[in-house]
């Protein structure tokens, strides 16, 4: 009987599962970084008055706020985003296209998405004079990937 | 969990001392038997029984090659599935593992119980299937979709060194009941595109720093062949 109860006990110690051990700490899915720069003195950035971004038909991410970069998160799902940038009451917008590429990172990571190949499709240019793509591959947030001339 | 499973591991040492002290030892043998032991691993079956995902078997087999010395050759395949945070994949293939113990254990008369320490070399082929994953993205401003790419990644292998410790107990006459622990250290591994071989099985989970650990429960019946004296 004894033998038993031990056969009984091994296997309820090897069906105990695993926990998670590892945490996240990689990089995952890169957002968009734009910079903004003064459009008389190219070589200096320009912060922006009363900024508010949204992309189209969503929360915004920056409200009135006075600022010469941020990023901005894109769709994963589309192969474009269409954001909306005010400063005061002139509104402006961009349509950013790309294509989607998945990466493996890690176990606890799993994939993140690089963007390749961004391009402006269409713009406004009521307050945003002028746009650079600085780096079309956006797969860190180390620097600027779009420049803005305002 | 490393803590918990070693802790376990040696609950279960305790529980085996426990059962075999209390054995009544009425007749003296001078002889001890030398042969072939073949047995399975008990963790694998009972994993498939209550976890459909997962399946397994394991054959174990060693022979007495030298007083306290045994060849040991374990042949697996197993079948299992691994649901992390942002993905879900498949391992499946087979395994051989081959090397010897050293019996440390000075056993009584007539008894032929194992307290080793182990050398193994392992090799497994396998193929890895992402069934599914979600890109990884700070915030909740553009929910991803999870998607299924069902990919089937073939013809993987691994090779690794195991460091092995255990014990066998002769619970009935020519049953051998055992446990054991092993360090797994990976040598190569083939790891597919744009995916890493997170699971190979004989292996079990690959540690990032590419270690391992494996706890096995083992029923095994020894054959007799060759009986001498001590």
């Amino acid at each position: 009987m004894k033998k038993y109860i031990t056969i009984l006990i091994l296997f309820v110690f090897t069906i105990i599962s695993c926990e998670k051990d590892d945490i996240c700490i990689e990089a995952i899915t890169p957002s968009l970084v734009i910079r903004f720069y003064d459009n008389d003195i190219q070589t200096e950035t320009k912060k922006v008055a009363d900024l508010t971004v949204w992309a189209n038909g969503k929360d915004s991410i920056y409200i009135n706020q006075e600022l010469d970069s941020i990023v901005l998160p894109l769709d994963l799902t589309k192969d474009n985003t269409l954001y909306k940038f005010s400063s005061g009451l002139i509104e402006d917008e961009i349509n950013f296209t790309y294509t989607l590429n998945d990466v493996f990172v890690s176990r606890s990571c799993g994939y993140k998405t690089i963007f390749e190949n961004i391009q402006i499709d269409s713009n406004t240019s009521n307050w945003l004079k002028d746009i650079s793509i600085n780096n079309s591959t956006i797969d860190n947030e180390t620097s600027a990937h779009i420049t803005i001339f305002h | 969990m490393k803590h918990q499973h070693i802790l376990l591991f040696f609950i279960s040492i305790l529980v085996i001392t426990t059962v075999n002290s209390q054995e009544k030892q009425d007749t003296i043998k001078n002889i001890e038997s030398y042969g072939i032991r073949i047995g399975i691993d008990l963790n694998k079956p009972a994993n498939t029984f209550f976890q459909s995902e997962n399946k397994g078997l394991e054959l174990v087999s060693d022979i007495r090659v030298a007083r306290n010395y045994y060849a040991v050759v374990d042949l697996g395949f197993s079948e299992r599935t691994t649901n992390e945070d942002y993905m879900n994949f498949t391992s499946k293939g087979s395994y051989i593992k081959a090397g010897f113990n050293y019996n440390a254990y000075k056993n009584w008369k007539g008894m032929t119980n194992e307290i080793y320490v182990g050398l193994r070399y392992g090799m497994s082929f396998f193929n890895q299937t992402l069934n599914s994953y979600t890109p990884n993205v700070k915030g909740t401003y553009f929910i991803p979709i999870t998607v299924a790419p069902n990919t089937e990644f073939k013809d993987l292998t691994a090779q690794w060194i195991e460091f092995v410790f255990g014990m066998k107990v002769e619970t009935l006459k020519n049953l051998y009941l055992g446990v054991s622990v092993s360090f797994n250290n990976m040598i190569n591994v083939k790891d597919p595109d744009n995916f890493k071989s997170l699971y190979v099985p004989g292996f079990n989970r690959v540690f990032s720093n590419n270690k391992g650990i494996g706890f096995n429960y083992t029923l095994s019946y020894l054959i007799p062949i060759i009986k001498k004296k001590k």
